[in-house]
């Protein structure tokens, strides 16, 4: 398995989604097109059996004039939604083209893809937390919108919003928009939309709108919602102050930030977009196979600056996570930074600290003889170190 | 492993392109077609208003105008028809997705390692940093606002000098990067550093570039600047005072040639960048970079292992708190810690379970060795042989050492 196998398949996967969606929508509109052109060719044929036997050519130049029109009609609609279509494809072509760039193994390519990689990432990590602005900002600064759904998120930032102002028709609308689809995921979400329009009307005192909406809207859903539909309906003999479970939870405002969440929830699940980000994932992994004992340790010698584990904020993250597995010693010289092994191996000063040979040597030379133990600023003659034997 | 990411994309990549191709032959075909078909209606029409106003249509006429109708309802009944049979080719492009990568790539992670507001904050913090560090100014600032960051946590200010004097360095100004080096001096004396040497150099050849015209201007700067560093730097001062021989004919054909390399500009910037980190007590690299560089070649391991113990049914492993299943090897650059393995228990020695070393000169773990001794237990005096030489010793003498 490789990195880009394993955290690509949304880069992918999303824009599939807008094509399939797109391939849909244009599907519906060239059937509603052509029915058109039909019943128009129905229409003059129906005008070309004529009643009284004759049949006058006015008419039927009129009736020609209306079938020349619906076929101009169908022909401008089929190309703007094969286009569209088209312009989405394009956007999978894009996208796989950008993931081939992985292939190019020059160190500056490679390093430039990894930024850009880490960018792509944050973009989608800021729209998952609402940073619309920040997110918007970084992808057009490195030149990614197209390689990031932002676009997607834009829609669902409108949706969030108006449900945040207490308005249900946007959600409805995606409800309605998406509607196969989320039938297909068994979503409540249109459902629970409807609820919370009868709970505001009951809210408002309006019990009677509220009935009528309920037979409006609650009527198709009776099978498998019927114990929230008696709920609902419950709620009708209470009044708004009421303590009662359920009903006080029905009334509860925190319903919208329920619905925002649900929302959310679904939107990403239309997309097959997981429940976490790409970057939090990565960064998890990542702080995991970085993270060792020392980063831990309570005196700071163990800690080095340049260890990710060890820095402030992201050693607090990690606290909870695993440490990296390591079943064979992997030896580095504190001083030099270079590893031990029989190069350069292992010397232990008479405190019990392990340096590289190379490093003390180069110290002894520098200091007549002596060393200086970096972390407890001890002074021992050369002589007195002793190797170590680590298998 | 390449081979593999570009077979993937590949076959990705066939799928949409039968996408492409087939939508672009159905808009052509869908537009000669219709224009056709609009084009024989419209001829059709323009007979009849030839004729005189109101007659009655002949028979014949009838009849073309029924086949014309027949026409037009098959025709359009056809587009539509031949753009649905396109669902098939849409959706192949989903399943090669699915194929080729990996959905459920969040399995191996726990929702809850950075959720709540706090470690949201922490989080946010950390990326604030990052962008600091990159000297994507605006858009740490913009994340700061919208986030609800206080710019004293984002760490802003050694960032901006720093990024000020590389971008400096990048058009080859060297004056903000010298006079931060002077400042700095004693500290960078201190670490060992050869960051005020190399601006100098390479100011000097930048004079001497420009000819015997300047090459007043280069002795004298020489003098001025060089010669504190003559005790460190004999050699290369040497060789720099050299390339003044060569001066009327150009450097680039004398035996100094190498001086006029564009990587010393390159270099100059990572030894910099090092230099003033490790002052600062900053990271070279970005943490956040460096995390998810080591977490996107972790995950795919991580995610292999997973499967093979789900088939493998043997399920549980994974909740091991303490470490990861398995050992993931991220280079000789990313290991920033010494980590003792015991060589008998496997095991990675804690504060608890710390790296012991025998008379002999080896290593084992504390609890290897109490094992090992109690195993030997009935004799009077214990006594342990070291199970990787023929010595023979009191376990009383073993001795804990740090690494």
């Amino acid at each position: 398995m490789s990195d880009v196998k394993s955290l690509e398949h949304p880069t992918l996967k999303v824009p599939y989604e807008l094509l399939n969606k797109k391939f849909r929508s244009a599907q519906k509109t060239l059937d509603r097109e052509v029915s058109h052109v039909q019943t128009a060719a129905n229409e003059l044929e129906k005008g070309l059996v004529g009643e009284s036997g004759g049949v006058a050519s006015g008419e039927i130049t009129r009736l020609l004039g209306g079938v020349v029109a619906r076929l101009q009609v169908l022909k401008r609609k089929a190309q703007e939604s094969i286009a569209e279509e088209l312009q989405a494809g394009m956007v999978c072509k894009r996208r796989l083209d950008h993931l081939k760039e992985h292939a190019n193994t020059a160190p500056s390519a490679v390093n430039q893809w990894r930024r850009q990689r880490l960018d792509r990432m944050l973009v989608e990590y800021f729209l998952r937390k609402g940073y619309y602005t920040t997110a918007t900002k970084l992808a057009d600064n490195s030149e990614l919108r197209d390689l990031t759904n932002i676009d997607v998120f834009m829609v669902s930032r409108e949706v969030e919003k108006s449900l945040a102002n207490h308005e249900t028709t946007r959600c409805l609308g995606w409800c309605h928009d998406n509607r196969s689809k989320l039938r297909k995921l068994g979503s409540t979400m249109e459902f629970n939309v409807r609820v919370q329009e009868f709970v505001e009307l009951v809210r408002a005192d309006r019990r009677l709108d509220a009935v009528k909406h309920a037979r409006k809207c609650f009527a198709n859903y009776d099978d498998y919602q019927l114990q929230e539909i008696q709920c609902c309906m419950g709620l009708l003999a209470f009044p708004v102050n009421t303590e009662l479970s359920p009903y006080k939870d029905l009334l509860d405002e925190k319903r919208w930030e329920r619905l925002i969440e649900q929302f959310r929830h679904e939107n990403y699940r239309l997309f097959q977009l997981a429940s976490q980000s790409v970057f939090t994932v990565a960064l998890q992994a990542g702080l995991s196979a970085l993270k060792t004992p020392q980063c831990y340790s309570v005196n700071r010698e163990g800690k080095n600056p340049s260890c990710p584990v060890c820095n402030e904020a992201l050693n607090e993250l990690a606290t909870t996570l695993p440490f990296a597995h390591c079943s064979q010693s992997r030896l580095v010289c504190s001083i030099s930074g270079k590893p031990l092994n029989e190069y350069n191996q292992p010397m232990m000063m008479p405190n019990g600290y392990v340096y590289g040979e190379h490093a003390l040597e180069k110290m002894a030379q520098e200091n007549n003889g002596t060393v200086i133990c970096p972390k407890t600023k001890e002074v021992f003659p050369y002589k007195k170190i002793e190797k170590v034997y680590v298998m | 492993m390449r081979k593999t990411i570009m077979e993937a994309c590949n076959a990705v990549e066939r799928e949409v392109a039968k996408v492409l191709l087939k939508f672009s032959a159905i808009d052509d075909h869908g537009e000669t077609v219709l224009r056709d078909l609009i084009n024989h209606i419209e001829s059709i029409k323009k007979e009849l208003e030839n004729g005189p106003p109101d007659h009655e249509l002949t028979q014949c006429q009838i009849q073309v105008l029924n086949q014309a109708m027949t026409k037009v309802r098959d025709t359009v009944q056809r587009l539509a028809t031949d753009h649905r049979d396109l669902h098939s080719t849409v959706s192949k492009v989903g399943k090669a997705i699915d194929r080729n990568f990996i959905a459920d790539f969040a399995s191996t992670s726990r929702e809850d390692v950075f959720s709540g507001p706090e470690k949201t904050h922490l989080l946010n913090q950390v990326i604030c940093q990052h962008f600091y560090r990159q000297g994507m100014l605006d858009i740490a600032d913009e994340l700061a606002s919208e986030a609800g960051i206080r710019t004293e946590e984002g760490r802003k200010e050694p960032f901006t000098e720093l990024n000020h004097i590389l971008d400096c360095l990048k058009q080859r100004n060297l004056e903000p990067a010298l006079e931060w080096a002077r400042n700095h001096r004693e500290a960078l004396l201190a670490q060992n550093s050869s960051l005020e040497f190399k601006l100098h150099r390479l100011h000097f050849i930048r004079l001497v570039q420009q000819g015997p015209a300047k090459q007043g201007e280069a002795i004298l700067y020489a003098r001025k600047n060089l010669t504190q560093f003559v005790a460190r730097y004999e050699k290369e001062v040497q060789s720099l005072m050299g390339t003044l021989m060569y001066l009327p004919n150009g450097i680039q054909s004398s035996p100094y040639s190498h001086l006029l390399n564009p990587t010393l500009w390159l270099d100059i910037h990572d030894v910099f960048t090092k230099e003033a980190c490790t002052l600062l007590g900053l990271s070279v690299d970005s943490p956040l970079s460096v995390c998810i560089n080591a977490g996107c070649t972790a995950l795919p391991a991580l995610l292999n292992i997973k499967q093979v113990m789900q088939q493998r049914q043997v399920t549980g492993i994974w909740n091991g708190k303490d470490e990861l299943p398995i050992e993931i090897d991220l280079g000789k650059q990313s290991r920033y810690h010494s980590v003792f393995a015991c060589p008998i228990l496997r095991q990675q020695s804690t504060e608890n379970n710390p790296p012991m070393k025998l008379v002999c000169g080896h290593v084992i773990s504390r609890d290897a060795l109490n094992k090992l001794t109690s195993a030997n237990k009935n004799q009077f005096v214990s006594r342990l042989k070291c199970p990787y030489c023929p010595v023979e010793q009191n376990p009383e003498d073993a001795r804990l050492i740090y690494f």
